[in-house]
């Protein structure tokens, strides 16, 4: 070395790491105001009477709180059938999932049979086709067995999912194959090991398929919107999109019943936030 | 191994059967069929329990129509806008890897006790703080006749009554803002990152409809949140603006344009160089490329805002969306110089088209018109719509856009919404995962020879993440040639030149033609690019990620 | 209690791999069988086709009077402890050994009393309550030898069930498996790639190679009569010398001709066995402990000059590294002592008695120490 190395950079100081730590968490805090303050808004203006909506912007806050909104909802559309077909069909969609899927997981994972790899390879190849490739031909399918415009068209095309059994197979995957021998030594059957053995130890893959289950046919609009036309049948976003687009003027009312909708997947994050977050990447890294 | 053959096949069809039968039935089974309607005239209209006219096979008939035939006008448009909306990916990834880093930076205190502490701390702080703002802004008893508020309320329909009135909530809105405020600090300390984790990832769990309606008053024109806020700032930059001379912006604009180009010409330099010689250190070609993408984009906003310039170019149609009486107009006049036309369709088009931008209303009613009607259409239909009169550049000088009902807005709006939802969702857990497996004893070495904070992030932070980020550009690639459907839905009924793919497939197939062998036709498209993209970023990601 | 046969058995992986060939064993009632051999033999393939958890492609596994081919696992009267212990993490320990029990429908003070036994026996008595994850790498051996006795099986199956712990542990472990045999005399077939562990425990030993069994008998047995030349390469603490050589005769006496390196006499005992093969090409197999220093009094013709290289002191004996001088590497063990040269030719003198000469290639048989049987029964 032509010249000694000069010290250019010391420690930085207790102070400046403070500092830049302090400024990391000012950072943080603003993000989560912008994520936070939109729903404080639509909170105020879900607690407006209609004719405090407008001057909000310049007011900030309405004049006079009317909580009444979220009674009134319920009585000008009929939310609470909404309500009960979201859950209903979501309910019944994720549990004929977990059953469907954790049992053909384990036909994949757990017992050998000729042809077992290429069925398997069949239902990889179908997760790389989008979603709008099946809507059309699951509308005809649905018409010429009778289900449309019924529960059954709304729960059962989703309730064989592809994705939920690859998920599920690479979650029993990696239970040692060593426990199900040994129960089958100890006198289990294969049923047996699949209640007793595997569907415990795979519960937290079982409660990451059902969460993502739940979600997203709670969530799911494009194919309820084309399968329903009943009033009767409508789920939370149909409902509240047709009550929009009528009462298009009732902010306050539809605030109210969009704050109700984001209820239950709000509660159920933050219950099971711990499985939800380990899911998503867990799906990323066997994916 | 358990049993004999016989006995496990059986057994293994007992497990598999419920779920092989609906997957044959609704997956497996819809695909094949899919690529046959594809190919058939299939239509409800024309195939239904009251006809019996035969399903006819039609070859390649339905692509030939979407590609280059009649439907082609439409298919591309929509194919545009669904790549506008793909603008949101590359911003909203790197936002993701922000908030990623901010989070795993791990600012806030570790131990338990002095986490309470300072959360405790943070949170009597904020009480007295709050409580302070909820003195000094809550109105005396008398209001001051003077004060600016008495003519603010003239304008929104006050009278000197409520001046008070209008004092007082702004009083508690402010003192609710530092409440929330406080109340966040406080969360975040105790909580640490997991508070903040929970927070950004809400918005992306509630994105469907609730949340698309809700966003919709967030942007009102008038009264809505987002230009409530926009207009008082835009009145600032307005008069800053004005009270300099004129050629200084264009020269900053000049500058920065000239910039940005020169960066986007090296990158790309560098990045063909790398391709081709597939050199090391060509993971950081991604990052520099979102980099310079979003820098590009707010180069040309900032310029075009600076400069005045018209916004033709990129956000196309320059005018601005018709009304009910603009289309009956264009209607009227079309039914004039078109005498075959049939009245009936074009007032029902005009009907529809209300809020639509010319052009796109130019589409609908040459549907109604002979094949070469197109051009003609579009000039009668632009001359009934005001050349643009909002965003950011109107005569008057700046005003807020008037977002989901301006044609050159309204997909910005949806780009915007859209990384609002996404910036803290499943991406960003990803890349919290990945850099948690990265070992912190590469941080050290880097450390040990002399890296400063960027060079640890450019040297082993984004090539140790980058198996994660190809992952999540396949993916969100994936879901971007799909999306748009709910959003334009919901929030521009298709309107404003919002429609992609998605819902083009969701009009064709569903809405009003029931064409379903047209609508298998967009989705094997749709396919198509799918299969195409992942490919290529199969190829690109093989090549960063190996070196 | 139960005797097991294997008659002619095989295993068959898609019709071409033959990983387990033709394994005759006769095992009988109340024995300690070590199955031994390196990785990939075929061992834990035979013992899980006992088990049931493989299907058997040729041949018959009885146990008992019954042949069990096509039996399922849970009717063949076996337990089995897995080299990861298998324990159901979900579990408790009493749940863990008394599941089997109640899968058997036993009346559940029976199962109680069952489990408390086992558990005093095997000293786990206070874990009980635990769960799997809360215990030591020996707590949960125990716990998954617990769930192997509580169920008072025919036949113990034990796969490698002591390479999870260390080596100190391994030891103690392997004392008291040896006094729990001793004290339920339950049939016990045991895998495992650690020889020594198969010399201590087995009343015999299976040594297995290549899929196919190699030798059959008492540990002694294996270790002065390997049947060929793998099993005296691989049973013992210190891997057996070997040189490769051709059978000359002179004078009616027999030498073992290693090239220019050594010429070695070989005692008239061997004349019989080795009539056959003169003129052949032959390894000679000796393990270091069968090595002297040569004293004046040995006759000239059966000692061998080497180069030593190394000495590692052992303590009452020390291991010199030596070499011919074509490069051929032989450890010798020799009393220790201070001043042993190191690089230096020094003179070593071979125990005929514990010399063996095998037939060419890797499973060249024994020809002067053959065991009296390879498939030997058992001694009981």
């Amino acid at each position: 070395m032509p010249n000694p190395p000069t010290p250019t950079r010391v420690k930085p100081s207790t102070l400046a790491k403070t500092l830049g730590r302090a400024v990391i968490v000012a950072l943080l805090v603003l993000l989560a105001l912008t994520f936070i303050f939109p729903f404080v808004w639509q909170i105020l203006i879900s607690l407006s009477a209609l004719t405090d909506v407008d001057l909000l912007t310049q007011t900030g806050f309405p004049p006079a709180l009317q909580p009444e909104n979220f009674i009134t909802i319920f009585q000008r559309v009929d939310l609470a059938r909404y309500f009960f077909n979201s859950f209903f069909i979501a309910g019944w969609v994720t549990i004929l999932q977990v059953i469907t899927c954790s049992m053909a997981a384990y036909a994949f994972s757990r017992i050998q049979w000729p042809g077992r790899d290429k069925v398997f390879l069949l239902y990889l190849a179908t997760l790389m086709v989008p979603a709008v490739v099946l809507m059309v031909p699951n509308f005809v399918v649905v018409l010429k067995l009778g289900m449309f415009d019924d529960y059954s068209g709304l729960i059962l095309p989703s309730a064989f999912s592809a994705y939920g059994t690859f998920l599920l197979r690479q979650f029993m995957l990696t239970v040692p194959s060593s426990l199900d021998e040994a129960a089958a030594i100890d006198g289990a059957s294969h049923w047996r090991i699949f209640t007793t053995i595997m569907l415990p130890l795979a519960r937290p893959g079982i409660i990451v398929m059902a969460i993502f289950a739940f979600l997203f046919n709670y969530n799911s609009f494009f194919w309820p919107l084309i399968i329903t036309k009943t009033a009767n049948l409508r789920v939370l976003p149909v409902g509240l999109l047709q009550f929009e687009s009528s009462y298009g003027q009732e902010t306050p009312l539809i605030m109210a019943g969009s704050l109700l909708a984001m209820l239950p997947p709000i509660i159920i994050f933050l219950v099971l936030q711990k499985y939800l977050v380990k899911g998503i990447q867990l799906g990323a890294v066997k994916g | 191994m358990i049993g004999s053959k016989k006995k496990r096949v059986a057994i293994a069809m007992m497990f598999l059967l419920p779920n092989l039968i609906g997957f044959l039935i609704f997956t497996a089974g819809p695909i094949f069929f899919s690529l046959y309607m594809s190919l058939t005239d299939w239509a409800l209209t024309k195939h239904n329990e009251f006809s019996t006219e035969p399903i006819r096979f039609v070859g390649m008939q339905n692509y030939q129509r979407l590609l280059v035939g009649d439907e082609s006008v439409f298919f591309w448009d929509y194919l545009g806008n669904t790549i506008f909306l793909m603008i949101g990916i590359p911003i909203s990834i790197a936002g993701s890897l922000a908030l990623a880093l901010l989070i795993n930076a791990k600012a806030t205190p570790q131990a338990p006790r002095i986490r309470i502490r300072a959360g405790v701390i943070a949170l009597v702080i904020g009480a007295i703080v709050t409580f302070f703002a909820w003195l000094a802004t809550t109105p005396g008893p008398l209001p001051d006749p003077a004060s600016p508020l008495l003519e603010m309320s003239a304008e929104v329909g006050l009278t000197d009554k409520s001046l008070f009135e209008v004092a007082r909530l702004r009083s508690i809105s402010f003192t609710l803002i530092t409440a929330v405020f406080s109340l966040v600090i406080a969360l975040g300390l105790i909580v640490g990152s997991v508070f903040f984790r929970t927070v950004y990832y809400l918005p992306s769990l509630l994105a469907s409809v609730p949340m698309f309606l809700f966003w919709k008053t967030l942007y009102r024109p008038r009264g809505g949140l987002i230009n409530a806020v926009l207009d008082p700032a835009l009145d600032t930059i307005q008069t800053i603006i004005t009270s300099t001379p004129r050629f200084l912006w264009y020269a900053l604009g000049i500058a920065l344009w000239t910039a940005a180009i020169i960066w986007a010409f090296r990158l790309m330099r560098s990045g063909i160089n790398k391709l081709v010689h597939k050199d090391a250190g060509a993971a950081a070609f991604i990052g520099r490329t979102a980099l310079v993408l979003t820098m590009l984009i707010t180069a040309y906003g900032v310029g075009a805002v600076l400069v005045q310039a018209p916004q033709q170019s990129m956000l196309r149609s320059g005018f601005t969306s018709l009304d009910r009486s603009q289309t009956q107009t264009i209607a009227d006049s079309l039914a004039a110089e078109f005498p075959t036309a049939d009245t009936a369709e074009l007032n029902l088009i005009a009907r529809n088209t209300d809020g639509s931008s010319p052009d796109d209303a130019a589409r609908f009613f040459a549907t109604a018109l002979p094949d070469d009607a197109l051009p003609r259409t579009r000039t009668i239909a632009r001359a009934q719509a005001k050349p643009l009169h909002d965003g950011l550049t109107s005569g008057d000088g700046l005003t807020s856009p008037e977002w989901l009902l301006s044609p050159s807005w309204a997909k910005t709006a949806l780009v915007v919404m859209g990384i609002w939802t996404a910036i803290g969702g499943a991406n960003m857990l990803l890349y919290l995962a990945g850099l948690a497996n990265i070992p912190p004893e590469l941080y050290e070495a880097a450390d040990i020879d002399g890296a400063s904070g960027w060079q640890r992030f450019v040297h082993v932070t984004w090539p140790q993440l980058a198996p994660t980020t190809f992952f999540i550009v396949v993916m969100s690639v994936i879901a971007g040639v799909q999306g748009g459907f709910e959003q334009a839905m919901v929030m521009t009924e298709g309107k404003a030149d919002t429609i992609t793919l998605s819902y083009y497939l969701y009009n064709i197939g569903f809405s009003d033609r029931f064409e379903l062998g047209l609508a298998c036709a967009i989705a094997w498209v749709m396919f198509a690019m799918i299969f195409v993209l992942t490919i290529f970023n199969f190829r690109v990601g093989n090549q960063l990620t190996n070196d | 209690m139960a005797q097991v046969t294997l008659k002619n058995v095989a295993k068959v992986y898609d019709k071409k791999i033959r990983a387990v060939e033709d394994v005759n064993i006769q095992i009988t009632d109340g024995e300690f069988l070590v199955f031994v051999g390196p990785s990939g033999c075929g061992k834990s393939t035979t013992l899980r086709m006992i088990a049931g958890l493989e299907e058997i492609s040729e041949g018959t596994i009885s146990i008992g009077d019954h042949v069990v081919n096509d039996v399922h696992p849970k009717d063949r009267d076996i337990a089995m402890v897995f080299q990861n212990y298998a324990l159901y993490p979900h579990m408790t320990v009493y749940k863990n050994m008394a599941f089997g029990l109640m899968l058997r429908k036993l009346p559940r003070e029976k199962i109680d009393k069952l489990v408390r036994d086992a558990a005093k026996l095997l000293d786990i008595a206070h874990l009980l309550d635990r769960k799997p994850k809360a215990l030591s790498g020996g707590q949960r051996q125990r716990v998954a030898l617990g769930r192997a006795i509580v169920r008072e099986p025919a036949v113990f199956l034990f796969d490698e069930p002591l390479s999870n712990l260390d080596a100190k542990l391994r030891a103690t472990t392997r004392t008291e498996l040896k006094k729990l045999h001793a004290r339920l005399k339950t049939t016990t077939i045991y895998v495992t790639h650690d020889q020594i562990e198969a010399m201590t425990l087995g009343d015999r030993i299976v040594v297995m190679s290549d899929g196919r069994v190699q030798q059959i008998d008492t540990p002694l047995n294996v270790y002065k009569r390997p049947a060929n030349r793998f099993v005296g390469a691989f049973v013992g603490a210190t891997p057996m010398n070997f040189l490769e050589g051709i059978l000359e005769s002179a004078d009616g006496r027999f030498f073992f001709v290693a090239g220019e390196t050594a010429r070695i006499a070989l005692p008239a005992e061997f004349s019989s066995a080795l009539a056959d093969h003169i003129g052949n090409t032959l390894s000679l197999g000796f393990r270091p402990s069968a090595m002297r220093e040569a004293s004046p009094a040995d006759p000239q013709d059966e000692r061998i000059t080497l180069r030593t290289i190394l000495v590692e002191p052992l303590g009452k004996n020390a291991d010199v590294s030596c070499e011919f001088p074509d490069g051929t590497h032989v450890l010798a063990r020799i009393d220790a002592r201070e001043d042993f040269p190191v690089n230096a030719d020094v003179q070593f003198t071979l125990e005929m008695k514990h010399v063996h000469i095998f037939e060419p290639g890797e499973f060249g048989a024994n020809l002067v120490h053959p065991p009296a049987d390879i498939l030997a029964p058992a001694a009981v």
